[in-house]
């Protein structure tokens, strides 16, 4: 579904990404981690389409098509969604309202008739329950006055209504107490399809507890020095990233 | 030095014949009184002439440079039909239809019309000793010449305790073939516990020629009384125009305005609030979208004359690439105007390198136990929330749309009767890009 080779990627003149290679089935979960600053939201982000990021070598290809070249709505429509480290506020828009808008905008891209409201709002029902979401807060502007609890939460919500076959979860743990972040994870485990693919980016183990990889991957100067499965998410929270950037000390400089 | 003092003289010249030329015309003509407002305010005028640059107040709105050729008093207006007017109609108002400043009963709606409320045209109540005088319009140039030029414009009454409950429309079109200036004049007097919603509209109509409008409202709120005044203003670029509000609101009393300027040429728009009452609340709303070649100024005064009084005032922009944009926005609190609560708050967006806003917050306070702040923001569109709609399939433009339409909904949510509302969100919705 998703295959990276040889990414390279920089953001104002400075090299982030520098080679990074990747392959995600169908079906799979895969987790990144990595120390702070070894390029994991970059990743995500290039995988979104951030225009500030700018690709200055390697491919993106998603289902053998290459999205490097794609505007972020594009590869929404294609199928690709970036839970936000940090959700945006957007006061005035309705989490509804916009909702509507991209279902409609991704259904007409993929030659799909507009949905009917009543089938539109059977399946806010349906979703919110799923991710269990408050109807208030879907009512309400986009995250504006949420907790940190309820933005991620509002994450997956618009995961669950956009249904995107490749998902990237970026830092989805952060700032997560343990009930929320089992709340959030429990909306992800739901949504796992033979169909589907996950990209969860993590700086800790805690996340994997609930959302369990079928990969571990671990990102380091922006290269992947090792892959391995969920065991070694475990082997990494025990010995900390000092053991890595032992391994490759070359890399430092 | 020479050339200047000559060039001085005859625009001088231009007025006081102008002046002349129409004194059978004038509101004078319906009232002793009247006639010698307008014989001091066309000195006063004649003396100063059309504001430039170098007034103070129009420091970012050069009227003289746009004035500069010659207008006419009167010009050739082509005959409008009632199938001219129909798509401006708003929901299922009273809709007065106003012909660049001239009210024309053949082509309004009036049959909703309460016969507690006095309408007129001002020179009729004028004669008829319905309205007693018009204000000298305190300094400000273009209402000086307002003052002595005015021919004619609009009565409006509501009288104690009459609650309007169909909102009026005053739908104005500016239309002509030749350069004209046109300087109606309306009195609003909304009586002691009254109330009325007051729909006003610009459009324009088939211009040949610039036409400039320089309109000025009186307005009265009376004791425990509410106006709700809604204005959105359309007109093509050919339309300029200055619209002068005068309000006064005693005690109790309740002033609702919403200002929505969505096109125009040279828009300036001069909303001055003077508070007498205690115990009286202001709530001034602003949307201004300015397009490439476009200059939209918005001047306010609030004035606290005395204590116990709330104004809130809220003013939003958004400029496109070779717009400018003004806003001046003045609270004034007397010495005696204590426990006052004053906000005031301007905010921004640049939608490209060569957007141009000038933004001047202005406090003066006297008293000494009062709550006010003000305060302006200019920016761009948040890149990060456009990217965060992106990401979830809008395209640009439509990311874009999204967040100026909720940037603007914070104005349009503040008009209270739906239809107008509904009819805002949808203007509102087709000039923002």
């Amino acid at each position: 579904m998703l295959e990276i080779k040889n990414l390279e990627v920089s953001v104002e003149g400075k090299e982030i990404l520098k080679g990074l290679n990747l392959t995600v089935n169908k079906g799979e979960v895969h987790a990144i981690m990595g120390p702070n600053g070894a390029g994991k939201s970059t990743l995500a982000s290039v995988i979104a389409g951030k225009e500030e990021y700018e690709v200055t070598g390697g491919s993106i290809l998603f289902n053998g098509k290459d999205i490097s070249e794609l505007s972020p709505d594009e590869r929404a429509k294609e199928g690709v969604f970036l839970a936000f480290q940090y959700p945006i506020e957007i006061p005035g828009v309705t989490t509804i309202n916009f909702l509507k808008t991209a279902v409609s905008e991704i259904r007409a891209y993929r030659g799909l008739e507009p949905m009917e409201a009543k089938d539109f709002l059977a399946m806010l029902k349906e979703k919110q329950k799923l991710v269990q979401i408050d109807t208030n807060l879907t009512g309400r502007s986009v995250n504006e006055g949420f907790s940190g609890g309820e933005k991620k939460r509002n994450e997956i919500f618009q995961m669950a209504m956009l249904e995107p076959k490749l998902a990237v979860l970026d830092e989805t743990d952060s700032g997560l107490d343990i009930d929320a972040l089992r709340i959030v994870a429990e909306g992800v485990n739901k949504l796992r399809t033979k169909e589907n693919a996950f990209l969860v980016i993590t700086h800790y183990q805690r996340l994997l507890d609930y959302i369990v990889p079928d990969f571990v991957h671990v990102l380091y100067d922006g290269r992947i020095v090792k892959s391995g499965k969920k065991e070694l998410a475990l082997e990494l929270e025990e010995k900390g990233y000092d053991w890595i950037k032992k391994e490759f000390p070359e890399m430092i400089a | 030095m020479s050339a200047v003092a000559v060039k001085k003289e005859v625009s001088t010249t231009k007025w006081t014949t102008a002046f002349e030329a129409t004194t059978a015309n004038r509101l004078g003509a319906a009232n002793p009184s009247v006639k010698e407002v307008q014989e001091k305010a066309i000195q006063d005028f004649a003396s100063r002439g059309i504001p430039d640059k170098k007034v103070e107040d129009y420091k970012y709105t050069n009227i003289r440079l746009y004035l500069n050729d010659e207008f006419l008093l009167k010009g050739e207006v082509p005959m409008l039909k009632k199938s001219n007017i129909s798509r401006l109609l708003i929901g299922d108002y009273i809709t007065l239809v106003i012909i660049n400043g001239r009210f024309v009963k053949e082509l309004s709606l009036l049959e909703k019309l309460p016969k507690e409320i006095t309408l007129r045209n001002l020179f009729t109540a004028i004669k008829e000793s319905k309205v007693a005088g018009i204000s000298e319009g305190k300094g400000n140039p273009m209402a000086t010449l307002n003052t002595a030029l005015a021919q004619d414009g609009l009565f409006i009454h509501v009288p104690e305790g009459f609650h309007c409950t169909v909102p009026i429309h005053l739908l104005n079109v500016s239309t002509g073939l030749n350069k004209v200036l046109y300087n109606p004049r309306n009195v609003i007097q909304v009586e002691e516990g009254a109330n009325l919603t007051l729909i006003e509209s610009f459009h324009s109509f088939g211009l040949e020629e610039k036409v400039f409008t320089n309109l000025f409202t009186e307005v009265e709120v009376g004791k425990e009384a509410t106006l709700n005044n809604y204005i959105i203003q359309e007109e093509e670029t050919l339309a300029g125009r200055s619209n002068i509000h005068q309000v006064s609101v005693g005690t109790a009393g309740k002033f609702n305005s919403v200002v929505v300027s969505l096109d125009g040429a040279m828009v300036r728009n001069d909303l001055n609030v003077s508070i007498n009452g205690e115990n009286a609340e202001i709530h001034m709303h602003g949307l201004f979208v300015v397009k490439d070649g476009q200059h939209i100024d918005n001047h306010s005064l609030v004035e606290h004359n005395v204590p116990n009084c709330f104004s809130n005032e809220l003013y939003k922009g958004v400029i496109a690439d070779g717009g400018t944009g003004v806003f001046n926005g003045k609270i004034f609190v007397k010495q005696d105007a204590q426990k006052t609560n004053a906000y005031q708050s301007n905010k921004n967006i640049l939608l490209g390198d060569n957007a141009s806003m000038n933004t001047k917050p202005q406090l003066e306070i006297y008293a000494d136990d009062v709550k006010c702040s003000h305060g302006t923001t200019t920016g761009r569109l948040d890149e990060t929330a456009l990217f965060y709609l992106r990401t979830r399939g809008l395209n640009e433009t439509l990311a874009r749309k999204v967040l100026l339409g909720a940037f603007a909904k914070e104005v349009s949510d503040t008009v209270k009767d739906e239809a107008f509302r509904l009819y805002l969100e949808e203007r509102i919705h087709d000039h923002i890009a």
